[in-house]
């Protein structure tokens, strides 16, 4: 009776030593082992994410020369206009510059860009993430801020040889410090549920008592620079709606999220030249 | 040795066409997950220890790119393997419905116990079961869709492979 049950048993036994060996694996062991399954992904991701890019060069390749030429005009405007943008920015930097010495403040952290083509997007309930198609190849480290046009894109939480893993700035372990454009008090911003079919979203913490939103009129959320990783000024969001929180103290407010952020296909990566700072 | 890779690399396979059907449906911010999927093929037809290899190696695949802690999918995926191939010889292996009814049950099994280990990270996780509940209907409704298929897949790699699947499992197809 007792030899049959212990036979009954016996392959949760094998499975809970299984599971107390895997528990007790030394911490290099598992670091190898991730690591190989990490790289025997990677080329897999890349792999399809440059079909993927044929595929749209084919398609566009279908496209006639009237198309193209009208592609090429709008092109040149937009050229043009970042031209006068740049020129502008020039100028600012100069009079950052001067203020900075006149002032004695630190200057703000300096970021080397790389832009990097989205491999694959992982949104699920519990996570938000993306793989992107550069790595250590390219210099990338973890913690790096992530952009895109719209705003933050999220932070580098993961470095491969040829792939990195992005936070996304909806997911919903992501902290930030944020503050309303034209205010300079710092708001908490976190990534909330993503609810399906439906734009994402997030939440901002601790905002003033005298914030009210107006009609018509968004109220923008950029980040602070406080943290020292994201620099300042980036687009993050906008607030939707504004309730008070629990203890009176503050108001708690939803966060509307950039739309492209779902079909995001290019992100830039600002990798900081002094990277002492960076932490997640 | 050569079944457990045989059947890795159609659960690879499958591990990718399901990323990449993240990765299109990512607009829509919903996701599949077909995690039942993978274990049992391995419970039914294989010895159990070359089965629990396969399915926690698989498990890996899922724990590489997931914040959760290393090795929760594949410790998920063990104790369904170790359930279903537990139970397999009360049931009849031979028809396709009862496989997918068990990878259907498995699926839920594994999606609520990681939804139960990803919870530590949410900010308010009763808010998260909506969405949950959406990605875990239309997986269950895709697993339902796909599983005959791909257990065909999966019989056909061991025939091209000439990889022979034990001979009192082979006997019952």
């Amino acid at each position: 009776m007792l030899s049959s049950r212990f036979f009954q048993s016996r392959p949760f036994l094998v499975l809970g030593i299984v599971a107390a060996v895997w528990l007790i694996l030394p911490v290099f062991v598992k670091r190898f082992i991730r690591v190989s399954f990490f790289e025997l992904q990677a080329p897999v991701d890349s792999s399809i994410s440059y079909v993927r890019d044929l595929q749209d060069y084919w398609a566009l390749r279908t496209r006639t020369k009237n198309d193209l030429i009208s592609a090429g005009r709008d092109l040149a405007r937009l050229n043009a206009s970042y031209e006068v943008t740049l020129q502008q920015n020039v100028s600012l930097r100069r009079d950052l510059e001067k203020l900075e010495s006149i002032l004695k403040v630190p200057p703000f952290p300096e970021h080397r860009s790389e832009v990097a083509r989205v491999a694959r997007r992982d949104f699920t309930g519990w996570w938000q993430r993306m793989t992107i198609r550069k790595g250590r190849n390219y210099g990338l480290l973890v913690g790096s801020p992530v952009i895109f046009t719209g705003g933050v894109v999220g932070r580098v939480v993961k470095v491969g040889l040829y792939t990195s893993d992005v936070e996304l700035i909806s997911s919903p372990g992501f902290r930030l410090s944020v503050v309303i454009d034209g205010d300079g008090r710092p708001i908490t911003y976190q990534g909330s549920e993503n609810p399906s079919l439906a734009p994402a979203r997030g939440i901002a913490e601790y905002v003033p008592l005298d914030i009210t939103l107006k009609a018509g009129t968004p109220t923008r959320l950029v980040t602070s620079g406080l943290s020292g990783i994201f620099p300042a000024g980036l687009a993050v969001g906008e607030l939707g709606r504004l309730d008070g929180s629990n203890d009176g103290l503050f108001k708690t407010g939803e966060v509307k999220l950039d739309p492209r952020l779902s079909e995001v296909t290019e992100v830039t990566v600002l990798i900081p030249v002094k990277p002492e700072n960076l932490s997640l | 040795m050569r079944r457990p890779l045989v059947l890795f690399a159609t659960l690879f396979l499958l591990w990718v066409l399901v990323a990449q059907a993240n990765h299109e449906l990512s607009g829509f911010r919903v996701t599949l997950f077909l995690g039942g999927l993978f274990t049992v093929f391995a419970a039914i037809w294989l010895p159990r220890t070359e089965g629990l290899l396969t399915v926690f190696a698989s498990g890996l695949l899922f724990d590489v790119g997931t914040p959760v802690w290393f090795g929760c999918h594949a410790l998920l995926f063990s104790l369904a393997h170790t359930v279903i191939h537990h139970f397999r010889k009360r049931m009849p292996r031979d028809e396709a419905w009862v496989s997918v009814v068990v990878a259907l049950l498995a699926n839920l099994g594994i999606f609520l116990g990681v939804s139960f280990s990803a919870f530590h990270d949410l900010p308010a996780p009763t808010n998260v079961w909506p969405r949950l509940l959406t990605d875990l209907l239309l997986s269950q409704i895709v697993l339902a869709l796909i599983a005959p298929w791909f257990f065909a897949l999966q019989l056909k790699a061991f025939e091209i492979t000439r990889v022979v699947l034990p001979a009192e499992e082979h006997s019952v197809r």
